[in-house]
């Protein structure tokens, strides 16, 4: 069979439609598998639509489903030749003793989406929701969302149906199957369809039980959504979600956790709560070993979420996070992300032992997020900060090259000496560094290399001839780079005021032609303070600061008042993408949730520590100063509009 | 739910296309299969969002399995989804699933495609059911002929106990169990262990008659230690954690850790669980990298098993990495071969058999190449695979299985041990 022909020939079709009206069964089905193989490579065979449609009337099943196949895919380009069809899935609907056959009819019927063909679908509709078969039932059910989409005026009697079937229907599938179509209904519609009463979630309870995979994520995921009345409800549902953490099915499994998740803040059992934590831990860890990658990644991705409402779930379990070799990346860097974030004043040793390893990597993008990490570590605990640094000395040394690591090395390195400006006697540290700092080639690296001379510059031989070699391209810099030059060079300036007065000169004179206005700023601010007073640049540029209590160990993914949506929508593609549903889905409004805080469990107490509005406020500040530790003293300020500074000219010479 | 289904060749060719809502264009699939083939590398996200169309795939040797979704789905069911579709697809082509069984067989696949989603929803996605209705040249004509047969398959396609037919009916009647435990060895470069974990599954094989209750114990200590009668064969292990496949009662388990079902017929994995506590790690690995002087490196091993020296183990492989300019390797060794394999970057050891209780050495001198940058050889883990048949590396044992079934029959059992090694490394 000439499947996939590269040059279709018009003499081709011909020869089609010849086929598909010849008197021969054999030739005819023969024809049809052609047009669909054309179908799929995604050339148009609509032409054929008349001659395809007319083979309909043979009882063959597997040709039927074929031509069904072609019309889904062509109804609305001939909307008026499908109406000939009609007829047939009519009869097949009505007349077939073969549930088969009119579960096809039904199921197709609802895919062909061209409105004025949907007001005979309704009777037969109707009629299949009360089909004694379950299998035609539940197909019945999940074509109501279908007719639902295109024409909503048609449906208000189909959907009473359905919540009348709720109430009645006793097969598992049927009712899985049911609730999901309506959640497909209620999201188009935005009204609520589902009526829930105490009866009904008995009923699903026992539904879980009975009904296969699919179904049982279908039941977990709608109740994941419900707010129990009171705690007791909330006890009888987590009992009979318990033994789903057990099946075979990771996302049966996952529907579970999360539904238990959102239950434990309705309980008002502080032990059962234990106990339940106990219990869902190894659970999802089991998942986080999965064979399959894909699913592990997901589980990753939300395994942040999960930590940061309850951190009790992966107490000790760090280990579960370590990087295996021959994992794919995408899956080293979730663990990477995680691994920082369980790492506590306990096992902060394990953990930077265990990325230490992961320096020797191939990957230079890993190997530098795992630079960072060990600075995250080092920036949270004290205790770390010279073990971190030990660790990132070593990897300096044998540093030959100009790549991406090392880069992320002088950033760090950088933070972690402001953070304590004594770490530079550790093991020679800035000898090392210096040595290869011609390898700093990105912009935030470079800076961070320019601040390193300038504060350390009594300690590092040649500090003034390498700040020469920086200020000799000053122009070509990047801004970042340029404004951190103007600082280390007046700081230079002050440390050797001899040896450096033609280095300042230089530096003012490129830096008040950069194009970019702040550096033009501060080098006026400089020049003026320096040709004032020194001794104010000294104090301003030189002081020590106190070692900075500002560097806290924040691991805070989620807004805290988003936390409670994130979690009722864990596992879903927004959540995978660390985002809230509405804010990658225009279309989508989020539950307004009643609490406005979510609880935090942890290992320690049993009980929630809700954390205060104000305290988190502090918290993002913070959390501002420490993403831009950089700038140390930032003078932009001033009122003074540049223009008068430009006004007063003063050439350099007379500064000095 | 899933907008639409694709299979796609490594070209980046799309073998088969189904769309299921109508929210989604052939554009915007040819658009993503251009761009995924452009930046081809593992480090490629099992999950795209381009405009609030998410593309979802994973791979299966060279063909990619893309699914589309608007709506905010829940990936993880997504994904296992499409799992099991390639498994329905493998059952249907003995286990293959490549771009020839594909085009060979397309119109079977929609038939596949037709029946698995409804509207995007997931519907049967038992391979074992799928073959009943659905079969390559049509089924036979007295399936689709016998209205009673019908009733009977949609009744077990919609049941309670959907995974298995009524009316089997076997002459002898069998049942195969196999425990297949994989070790994951994580020893740290101070032969220290970081992580040691057993990954075993319980396959059950069976051909019997009936609707057989089965039940099927093991030395779970958990269970064990609530029978009251400890001698000193009854100290159980402790299982970390379980999966079961449907057919197992789970409101049962969770209640008294009872493991009771009606097995699928045929083939299916029963349970597979997870151990960390205890585990008898099978080598005892030591490892010498010696300096590099003159372009020389000498590497000594010694492997010893740690199992009883009655039972063997087979199929013995040890990776032992090389520096990248490696020219040849003179190795010396009592037991197997040892070759340098350039395309593993590493010497290779085979053994074919290994007693228990039994030492063993290999010596290698890796000639190595001038380069003109001595740069720092960072050294990958050392790996090892190996089989032990008779050993568990958790020492689970089953106890007992029963077969239960109205009509009385005796049946045969048949009880198979095997250990692997999984990700078994040693850190240098």
């Amino acid at each position: 069979m000439a499947y996939f022909g590269n040059n279709q020939q018009r003499g081709e079709l011909q020869e089609l439609f010849a086929d598909l009206n010849d008197l021969n069964f054999e030739k005819k089905k023969e024809a049809i598998k052609k047009v669909i193989a054309y179908m799929t490579v995604g050339k148009d065979v609509s032409q054929l639509f008349q001659s395809v449609i007319k083979c309909l009337e043979f009882q063959d099943i597997e040709m039927k489903k074929l031509i069904y196949l072609y019309i889904v895919n062509y109804s609305r380009q001939k909307p008026d030749d499908a109406i000939m069809v009609i007829q047939n899935f009519r009869k097949d609907v009505r007349k077939s003793e073969n549930p088969l056959v009119r579960a096809l009819a039904i199921r197709t019927f609802g895919c062909l989406r061209v409105p004025k063909l949907n007001e005979y679908l309704i009777e037969p509709l109707k009629d299949c929701i009360q089909d004694d078969d379950p299998y035609v039932r539940k197909t019945a059910v999940l074509c109501v969302p279908k007719v639902f989409e295109v024409s909503p005026e048609l449906c208000p009697a189909l959907l009473e149906l359905l919540q009348k079937l709720l109430e009645k229907e006793s097969n598992a599938l049927v009712l899985a199957n049911l609730i999901q179509s309506m959640r497909e209904i209620e999201v188009v519609n935005g009204k609520q369809l589902i009526l829930m009463n105490p009866k009904i979630i008995q009923k699903l309870l026992l539904a879980i039980d009975e009904c296969m995979e699919w179904g049982q994520i279908f039941i977990l995921d709608y109740l994941a959504t419900y707010d129990p009345v009171e705690s007791k409800q909330a006890e009888i549902i987590i009992e009979r979600t318990l033994p789903r953490l057990s099946h075979i099915n990771p996302t049966v499994t996952f529907c579970a956790v999360k539904l238990i998740l959102k239950y434990l803040d309705h309980l008002d059992n502080g032990d059962l709560v234990k106990n339940l934590c106990k219990k869902i831990s190894p659970s999802l860890i089991s998942l986080l070993s999965w064979n399959q990658p894909e699913i592990q990644y997901t589980i990753l991705r939300n395994i942040s979420l999960i930590l940061q409402k309850f951190p009790i779930l992966f107490e000790n379990e760090v280990k579960v996070f370590f990087c295996s070799f021959n994992e794919p990346y995408y899956i080293k860097y979730e663990k990477l992300d995680i691994m920082v974030r369980i790492c506590d004043s306990k096992n902060f040793n394990q953990v930077l032992n265990e990325l230490m390893i992961y320096l020797n990597e191939a990957d230079p993008h890993f190997v530098r997020k795992t630079i960072k990490s060990i600075g995250k570590i080092a920036i949270m605990y004290d205790k770390a900060l010279s073990e971190a640094v030990q660790i990132l000395v070593e990897f300096a040394k044998n540093v030959q090259q100009a790549n991406e690591p090392v880069q992320e090395l002088f950033i760090q390195m950088q933070i972690l000496y402001r953070k304590n400006r004594n770490l530079y006697k550790t093991n020679d540290s800035l000898k090392i560094l210096f040595n290869i700092l011609e390898y700093a080639n990105e912009p935030e690296a470079k800076s961070a290399c320019a601040w390193i001379v300038g504060e350390f510059a009594e300690f590092i031989p040649k500090s003034v001839d390498k700040m020469k070699e920086y200020i000799d391209n000053f122009l070509i810099e990047d801004r970042l780079v340029q404004l951190q030059l103007l600082t280390s060079g007046v700081k230079l300036y002050i440390k050797y005021p001899s040896l450096c007065s033609a280095l300042i000169q230089q530096l003012i004179n490129s830096a008040k032609d950069s194009f970019n206005p702040d550096v033009r700023d501060r080098t006026y601010i400089y020049w003026r303070l320096l040709s004032t007073d020194p001794e104010i640049v000294k104090n301003l540029v030189c002081s020590v600061p106190a070692n900075s209590s500002q560097f806290q160990k924040d691991i805070r993914l989620w807004e805290t008042k988003d936390l409670i949506i994130a979690l009722e929508n864990m596992g879903s593609i927004s959540n995978l993408f660390h985002k809230l549903p509405n804010q990658l889905y225009k279309n989508i409004k989020i539950r307004n949730n009643h609490q406005q805080e979510a609880k935090i469990y942890k290992a320690d107490e049993k009980q929630d520590i809700p954390q205060k509005e104000q305290e988190i406020k502090k918290e993002d500040q913070n959390q501002q100063i420490q993403q831009q530790p950089k700038q140390d003293f930032d003078l932009l300020n001033f009122d003074e509009p540049v223009s008068k500074s430009n006004n007063n000219k003063i050439d350099v010479y007379d500064l000095i | 739910m899933i907008s639409s289904l694709s299979f796609i060749n490594q070209k980046g060719e799309i073998l088969i296309y189904r769309v299921y809502k109508d929210d989604i264009s052939r554009n915007e699939i040819t658009q993503f299969c251009a761009k995924m083939i452009a930046t081809k590398e593992n480090k490629e996200f099992p999950i795209i969002n381009i405009d609030q169309t998410s593309f979802i795939h994973i791979s299966i040797k060279d063909i990619i399995i893309l699914a589309t979704t608007k709506t905010d789905v829940n990936v993880a069911m997504v994904l296992e989804f499409l799992y099991q579709l390639s498994k329905i697809c493998k059952s249907y082509f003995q286990g293959n699933l490549d771009e020839n069984c594909i085009k060979k067989s397309f119109v079977l696949i929609y038939e596949i495609l037709d029946e698995v989603l409804d509207y995007g929803i997931p519907q049967i996605a038992d391979p074992n059911l799928l073959q009943k209705f659905i079969q390559e040249g049509g089924v036979q004509q007295e399936t689709t002929i016998n209205i009673e047969k019908l009733r009977q398959l949609t009744f077990t396609l919609t049941g309670v106990v959907s995974w298995r037919p009524i009316g089997l009916y076997y002459e002898k009647n069998e049942l195969y169990l196999d425990i297949i435990e994989s070790v994951n060895l994580l020893i740290s470069a101070k032969d220290t262990v970081l992580r040691a974990e057993v990954v075993g599954s319980i396959e059950l094989k069976s051909k019997l008659t009936g609707m057989p209750e089965c039940q099927i114990g093991m030395n779970d200590k958990l269970l064990m230690g609530k029978q009251q009668k400890q001698t000193k064969q009854t100290i159980g292990i402790s299982i970390d954690d379980m999966k079961f496949h449907p057919c197992v009662r789970l409101p049962k388990f969770d209640k008294d850790r009872t493991i009771t079902f009606i097995p699928p017929d045929g083939h299916c994995q029963l349970i597979s669980y997870r151990i960390s506590e205890n585990i008898n790690i099978p080598f005892k690995v030591n490892v010498f990298y010696s300096e590099i002087i003159d372009n020389k490196l000498e590497i000594r091993l010694k492997i010893k098993s740690i199992y009883d020296n009655n039972i063997y183990g087979t199929n013995v492989l040890v990776k032992v990495p090389v520096p990248k300019n490696t020219v040849n390797a003179i190795t010396a060794t009592a037991l197997g071969k040892a070759r340098y394999e350039v395309e593993e970057q590493s010497v290779i050891w085979r053994i074919k058999k290994f007693q228990g209780d039994f030492e063993t050495s290999l010596r290698c001198e890796i000639n190595l190449g001038t380069t003109n940058k001595d740069q720092v050889w960072s050294k990958p883990p050392l790996k090892m695979e190996f089989q032990i048949p008779m050993f568990t590396a958790s020492g689970l044992r089953v106890r007992f299985l029963k077969v239960m079934e109205k009509a009385g029959y005796k049946t045969n059992k048949w009880i198979r041990y095997l250990t692997k090694g999984g990700e078994y490394l040693h850190r240098l």
